[in-house]
């Protein structure tokens, strides 16, 4: 679950985001706390800490006070459209980047992509 | 917030050598601080110096904003037990949790009674017989329990199997959530507690060679590996760490952070990137400030 | 104040080690010799030294307390004087409580006239010449002079090391055996057997305290620099 690598507070950001992109944190729910994602993950409360702030900074989250920390209202939509945006760098320029390595150009990778497609989604191109 | 241990170029000279060379901290309240570093780079020394159970040859040492010798005012707010910490002749694990529960001001028996289960700790036989892990248990549980506002742990893990080590994480980090104090714990075992020190602070042969935020260290450096000429070219002008080849593939690691351009350019080199481990970057960083970058060849 | 009698209690908390130890030692000699005598056919008082037994072991446990007890207060974070006093107090109590041991075992002596076999452990006449307030402190006295001896022994090698201890001990009887030669020469002994015997075993007792006093401050100096 833990990576190397990659500042832990980040990581601790991008599950809570994985789980309200999936769906299963919903919108104006509450959120864990930064103790219990601290227990679950065995971290320091501290660095659970650190990702919630980023993520309330993002807008992702917000603070009742008294109670705890939420999912924001557009929360999903916010991430989304992050995500996209980091979706070519992210995903795309490793895939051109290994299939240049095997000798793929751009149309067998198109038909690549139409072909598992179908397969994943069940309708054709 | 005001430092609540700070030390200026603290030195400590046995004979000819420095066991602490001109080592400058200063740690705010209120977190975990990992104090890494080989065998006799001198963490002990350093713990102990800043509880008065050692002297400095030269420095400025402040604790609560004074000096902790004879001063039970600081003291009494410390803990710090030592890795074969001694005790009296014939006592009992149970004679020892009394006699800490005396001298600690917020010594919670409930949190040690709860701890001398988990670690099933024999409380009437004699210390001198326990095993080597449930001797560290004992001491474990003192700076558990004691609840003291600075808490020095001198590589707590001796002895104690890898089901007791994760006991003893998961019950700082659960106290501390609950009870926030300083915590400054020495260890080996840098991957084991990597994700419990919010600080890590990396001690060599004396002297400090760093000491950030974890998360800050965390992406510090980077793994290429590949062709060894192609690796070797990208590699040069860089601060290599070290150096691994095996044939005609090398393995360099190289501290820096890479953009995502940079990553772009080694993918399209057919250049692999693997993450550094806190523990290897540590590693590195210590074969380093001791000895020439190292090549190593494996045939 | 407070933290320093919670160093009595540390010391304390193993009630084995100042009470129940020498108590057994004590009453251990003390049955032995009473065996002893019973054997010997012969009315006249017996006397023996069996009292010394438990002496030696403030000795043991003076050396105890700076070689394990003293590493185990610093993990308790006690500094090093509330430690040096506590443990001195303690010893100071100890060594009244064998001194009263002393006293309780002479009484039982005079009442069942030696045990019954006219054998004397405690009350041996040249310590009783000044009544029981003089045995008390001759007890009292080398109980806690062996103790602080051990400590002052331990504290000396912990801290100065063992090159150090060796030559104070060296020093001290190079000392001595200079006096001792001194006195020979210079014909003082004539002198001096008087002079102890008109202290008495209580004068030389408090010339004792004296001395122990004196070695409490080098170990109290020796203690400040001590290192667990």
């Amino acid at each position: 679950m833990i990576e190397e690598g990659k500042p832990l507070f980040l990581q601790i950001a991008e599950q809570i985001e994985d789980s309200i992109l999936d769906g299963s944190l919903t919108e104006e729910a509450q959120a864990p706390s930064t103790n219990e994602l601290a227990a679950f993950y065995r971290i320091n409360p501290a660095t659970a800490a650190k990702g919630v702030t980023m993520l309330t900074d993002k807008g992702v989250l917000y603070k009742r006070r008294g109670i705890g920390m939420f999912v924001a209202a557009g929360a999903k939509d916010i991430l989304l459209g992050e995500r996209r945006a980091a979706f070519a760098e992210r995903y795309i320029d490793p895939l051109l980047a290994e299939a240049r390595t095997l000798g793929l150009d751009a149309s067998d990778l198109a038909a690549l992509l139409s072909e598992r497609a179908a397969r994943t989604e069940g309708t054709p191109a | 917030m005001t430092a609540v241990i700070e030390v200026q170029d603290l030195t400590k000279t046995y004979k000819d050598k420095n066991a602490l060379d001109r080592v400058t901290l200063s740690l705010e309240p209120g977190a975990i601080y990992g104090l890494l570093g080989r065998n006799g780079a001198g963490k002990t020394t350093l713990m102990s110096i800043l509880t008065a159970q050692n002297f400095e040859t030269s420095g400025t040492v402040r604790v609560f904003g004074e000096h902790p010798f004879e001063n039970a005012r600081v003291l009494n707010r410390t803990c710090f037990v030592r890795e074969s910490q001694k005790y009296p002749d014939d006592a009992t694990p149970r004679h020892a949790f009394a006699a800490a529960r005396l001298f600690f001001p917020n010594w919670d028996q409930a949190l040690a009674d709860e701890l001398i289960g988990e670690f099933q700790v024999p409380l009437k036989q004699r210390i001198k017989k326990l095993s080597r892990g449930q001797l560290s248990a004992v001491g474990v549980i003192i700076g558990l329990a004691s609840r003291a506002e600075i808490t020095f742990f001198d590589e707590p893990y001796l002895g104690l199997d890898a089901v007791a080590r994760q006991i003893f994480y998961d019950r700082l980090l659960e106290d501390y959530a609950e009870h926030p104090r300083t915590v400054i714990l020495s260890s080996h075992l840098i991957d084991e507690v990597a994700n419990l020190i919010e600080k890590v602070i990396v001690i060599d042969d004396g002297r400090i060679i760093l000491n950030e935020d974890t998360d800050a260290v965390r992406d510090r450096a980077v793994t290429v590996i590949g062709d060894a000429a192609k690796v070797d070219a990208w590699a040069s002008g860089r601060d290599v760490l070290h150096r691994d080849a095996l044939g005609n593939v090398a393995s360099v690691t190289v501290l820096g952070r890479l953009s995502a351009a940079e990553r772009a350019e080694l993918a399209d080199a057919g250049l692999d990137l693997a993450p550094v481990s806190l523990q290897q970057l540590v590693i590195r960083l210590s074969q380093k400030a001791g000895t020439p970058a190292e090549t190593e060849e494996v045939r | 104040m407070r933290r320093i009698a919670n160093v009595v209690r540390l010391q304390m908390i193993n009630r084995q080690t100042f009470i129940w130890t020498p108590l057994i030692i004590l009453v251990g000699a003390t049955l032995l010799s009473v065996f002893v005598y019973a054997m010997i056919p012969v009315d006249t008082p017996k006397y023996g030294g069996a009292a010394n037994a438990p002496l030696w072991y403030f000795l043991a446990i003076g050396i105890g307390a700076m070689t394990y007890t003293f590493p185990f207060s610093q993990a308790l974070s006690i500094t090093r004087r509330e430690f040096f006093l506590g443990t001195m107090l303690t010893a100071v109590l100890a060594s009244a409580f064998m001194g009263v041991l002393f006293l309780l075992g002479a009484g039982i002596e005079v009442a069942t006239h030696g045990y019954g076999v006219n054998g004397y452990v405690f009350y041996l006449d040249w310590l009783w010449e000044a009544g029981p307030f003089g045995a008390f402190v001759v007890y009292f006295t080398l109980a806690l002079g062996l103790f602080v001896l051990g400590f002052t022994g331990a504290t000396i090698f912990k801290t100065w090391g063992l090159t150090v201890l060796t030559i104070s001990w060296v020093v001290v009887a190079l000392l001595l055996i200079g006096l001792v030669f001194l006195a020979t020469r210079l014909g003082w002994w004539g002198g001096f057997w008087e002079g102890v015997m008109t202290l008495g075993a209580l004068g030389l007792a408090l010339w004792g305290l004296v001395v122990i006093a004196g070695l409490m401050g080098i170990s109290f100096l020796a203690f400040r620099r001590a290192t667990p």
